[in-house]
């Protein structure tokens, strides 16, 4: 009985797909072997049956009424609504605005912080010394700098601000 | 300008280019023609009516949805084929019909029934006709399993060589080798009305 690995040689011989050294091989050992022979003979015959008599399957539906569904289908998706960005990209949007908006925010809650301990009522929101800062405009970011509470704020925000 | 055609008789590049331009005429033209293909390849791999059914209308609406990817490096028929056997594969795999190393394998690494079957000597042109010739060819391939008859298809019908076979099924090219062996030698057996039982 012809092992495996060389039943396998004889099909790729067969389809061609054998390297040049491995071709050599395989029809010297046909020469030589006639049970190698018969068993590539059989694979021989089959693929060419195969080849010269692929089964021929009609398709059961008249033209129109398979035609009819496909079209239905194409009418369908061509009434839907385009299709959503996928979940990541949302979330990615979502964070696009979150994050200004939660910076304005502990900004909002710095300086209202500093208001309560603010010296007395009708003092200015920004006493002497406080200063803002702006110095990368193309990154929308600025800088909040107050000496008399020795505290720093820094606002970074991705939207351009006027 | 605009230009009328004639879509039963147009040039199949015609209709496509005509398809493309959003011409629904001439698609159901290029689906009038190819379809009984389509349905062939889409049935000798699934054996089940309705799935290819299913499977060749998803095609098609899909080949409406890209037609503007054609550009013709291969003839259409065997890029909507392709499309088709994309799909098959995936409904396989969806119905986990489609193994890509299966326990079948194992066992067939490990020596098959079909190593040990006789060796057999096929003519049977001298005895049949055509048609029915075609016949059982048909009903052999239904008695594969999945994995080999669908290795046989693509290498046999669809000539596609063992590295783009393995690639379609996710498996080795070692594996494609062994199920196109076993495949043709059941296939060998069953043509030459050998059963199973005789030789084991």
């Amino acid at each position: 009985m012809t092992d495996l690995p060389t039943a396998l040689k004889l099909q790729a011989h067969l389809d061609g797909e054998l390297a040049p050294d491995d071709a050599r091989e395989v029809v010297s050992l046909l020469q030589r072997d006639t049970e190698v022979r018969a068993l590539f003979d059989e694979l021989k015959s089959t693929r060419r049956l195969l080849a010269a008599n692929e089964p021929e399957i009609s398709l059961p539906e008249s033209r129109e009424f398979y035609w009819s569904k496909i079209r239905r289908e194409l009418e369908r998706l061509d009434r839907e609504p385009p299709v959503r960005p996928p979940q990541a990209w949302g979330i990615l949007r979502w964070l696009r605005l979150a994050l200004p908006a939660c910076a304005v925010l502990v900004l909002v809650a710095v300086m209202l912080h500093r208001s309560a301990f603010a010296p007395g009522p009708g003092s200015p929101l920004f006493a002497v010394g406080d200063e803002i800062e702006t110095p990368l405009e193309e990154l929308n970011s600025f800088t909040f700098r107050s000496e008399s509470a020795r505290m720093t704020v820094v606002w970074v925000s991705d939207t351009f601000v006027n | 300008m605009s230009q009328t055609i004639q879509h039963a008789q147009a040039d199949e590049a015609v209709l496509i280019r005509a398809a493309q331009g959003g011409d629904m005429a001439a698609f159901e033209e290029l689906v009038a023609r190819h379809r009984d293909k389509a349905y062939a390849r889409a049935f000798s791999i699934l054996r089940n009516e309705d799935d290819a059914l299913d499977v060749t209308q998803e095609a098609w609406v899909k080949i409406w949805q890209r037609l503007k990817q054609f550009h013709g490096d291969s003839s259409f028929a065997t890029w909507v084929t392709r499309i088709v056997i994309n799909l098959c594969l995936d409904q396989l795999r969806k119905q986990k019909r489609l193994q890509a190393e299966s326990i079948e394998q194992l066992d067939e690494d490990a020596g098959g029934v079909e190593r040990l079957m006789p060796v057999v000597t096929l003519n049977p042109t001298e005895r049949l006709e055509r048609s029915e010739l075609r016949r059982r060819i048909d009903e052999a391939m239904a008695k594969l399993s999945v994995e080999h008859r669908t290795a046989l298809v693509l290498h046999e019908f669809e000539e596609l060589e063992y590295k783009e076979v393995a690639r379609r099924m996710g498996c080795s090219i070692g594996t494609v080798m062994s199920r196109l062996f076993y495949a043709r030698r059941k296939l060998a057996a069953l043509l030459a009305g050998l059963k199973r039982e005789e030789f084991i």
